[in-house]
């Protein structure tokens, strides 16, 4: 009997030890996953914030924004706002095109009231969103805005204006 | 040999561990007491999963390590967004040889392309990284390209308005020479100054691009006439120089999907131009090209065959904004 009991207190400390090292081996293991993935997490958000940078000066050249030789010659940096406009009635397949969270055109100088801009007040109005992003960090870059205007005779009239793409939503 | 009826127990020190009792059976096996069976089945499992928790980390770490490099290459192709008429290349250092994967997938509205990255580690190619997906770039390539340092030469693809930036994706390990090339090609790869693109004194072991003539040593041959590159057996066609390069870099398989994307773009771009002339409309620009026609082609198309048809819907949208009141590109 007592033979008996020694062995099982023997075999209860065995286990508890056994127990001790296993949790032991899970809680570093965890401490290491936390620590790598906090990291993760920052990489992510550092090349996050370097993609919106870089497409923030790089957007207005592409094809849906661009003015191309609409107004005269090539230049760059120059949102074509009658084409934005067209691209708002087709943003559902334009959903997650551009890998940001937000894309908004706003007017810069002649200075607005910030009012939304809608195929009923197009061009008396002083922003455009494309994507919409209620939260987020946002960097932008200065761009004309140009567009044509009716007159006596059809004009290109260009503005100043900036693009803000917004990411960490 | 050890008498039954004696005692079968014995001391002694085995192995560094001092054993007071080790008991043996009637036929002379080792009684290892429960404890001690218990101690080894579970010390074994917990250095099992020791080992294979490290194992599986050591992976996913360089899995990881593959899809950081593939996200930077993702995010580093932004600034070859070109402005027009221009070209762009950039050479790209990886922290070891590597192999780049490109996939394409030319479903869903855009398609899909697909950067992912394998690097060389302890002398091996670890497991392909988590791919970076992109819906607004077209690289060129072989479906995979090793190497450190990789050229990434950009041209913008019109047709006839800008639809999107390629992208031609090269190993510097990889040099290219260009026989007989049209005086615009020549002129426009000498001014690129890329390191492994040539069109005279070219390393004897090269690629060699023959324009319009088939040479036995031509890897390569491109038709300007009829607008085909042969190459590794198989043929597709281009329209445009930009397409001219994409066809001489790229997979077979990998060009026609890029194509067939370019043109989803080019049909929704159509379609944007389309609406933009009609908000024109309203402010006094008659209606005067005809985009419709361009985006059904472009929709339509199967593969790069049928570039022809899709070409002659782009000169005539050319031709008509060329002669608009407001142009619309």
């Amino acid at each position: 009997m007592i033979n008996d009991e020694s062995g099982q207190v023997k075999i209860q400390q065995m286990a508890f030890m056994l127990i001790a090292v296993t949790l032991f081996l899970v809680v570093a293991g965890m401490f290491i996953l936390v620590i790598r993935f906090s990291s993760l997490r920052g990489t992510a958000e550092l090349l996050e914030e370097r993609n919106a940078l870089l497409l923030a000066s790089k957007l207005a050249d592409s094809p849906e924004f661009s003015c191309g030789n609409a107004f005269g010659t090539a230049r760059s940096n120059c949102i074509d706002t009658d084409k934005v406009m067209a691209l708002t009635f087709r943003l559902q397949n334009y959903s997650g095109f551009w890998g940001v969270d937000g894309i908004e055109i706003r007017r810069i100088y002649p200075a607005g009231t910030g009012t939304e801009c809608s195929l009923e007040n197009y061009p008396a109005c002083d922003r455009i969103t494309i994507l919409d992003s209620e939260k987020g960090t946002g960097v932008s870059n200065f761009v004309s805005l140009c567009r044509k205007e009716q007159g006596t005779f059809i004009y290109d009239k260009c503005e100043l204006g900036r693009i803000i793409i917004t990411y960490g939503d | 040999m050890l008498n039954k009826k004696e005692g079968n127990k014995i001391t002694g020190v085995y192995s560094g561990f001092h054993i007071k009792r080790l008991n043996l059976n009637k036929r002379g096996f080792i009684q290892i007491s429960f404890a001690w069976l218990f101690a080894i089945i579970i010390g074994a499992i917990i250095l099992f999963l020791a080992i294979y928790a490290s194992v599986k980390l050591i992976k996913t770490e360089e899995s990881v390590s593959g899809a950081e490099t593939g996200k930077e290459i993702a995010v580093l192709l932004n600034p070859l967004e070109t402005g027009f008429g221009e070209e762009k290349t950039t050479l790209l250092t990886l922290p070891v040889e590597s192999r780049i994967i490109n996939r394409c997938e030319s479903f869903g509205v855009f398609g899909e392309q697909e950067v992912a990255v394998s690097q060389k580690i302890r002398g091996e190619f670890a497991a392909t990284g988590i791919g970076s997906l992109a819906h607004n770039k077209y690289i060129f390539s072989n479906k995979s390209v090793q190497g450190k340092n990789f050229y990434l030469f950009s041209k913008p693809f019109e047709f006839p308005f800008k639809v999107a930036d390629l992208i031609f994706l090269t190993s510097s390990e990889e040099s290219y020479c260009f026989i007989d090339a049209p005086e615009e090609i020549r002129e426009e790869l000498t001014s690129l100054s890329q390191g492994n693109l040539f069109t005279e004194n070219c390393p004897s072991d090269s690629i060699k691009v023959c324009f319009d003539s088939e040479g036995e040593d031509c890897n390569i041959v491109v038709d300007t006439n009829d607008k085909t590159v042969e190459k590794d057996g198989s043929m597709v066609y281009f329209e445009g120089d930009s397409l001219m390069y994409g066809a001489v870099f790229a997979e077979k398989e990998i060009y026609e999907c890029q194509v067939q994307r370019l043109m989803k773009r080019l049909n929704n771009l159509a379609l944007i131009y389309n609406d933009k002339e009609t908000i024109l409309f309203g402010r006094g620009c008659p209606l005067e090209v005809n985009l419709l026609d361009l985006a059904g082609s472009a929709f339509s198309l199967n593969n790069s065959a049928d570039l022809i048809i899709v070409k002659a819907a782009a000169d005539d949208a050319e031709d008509e904004n060329e002669n608009a009141y407001c142009e619309l590109w």
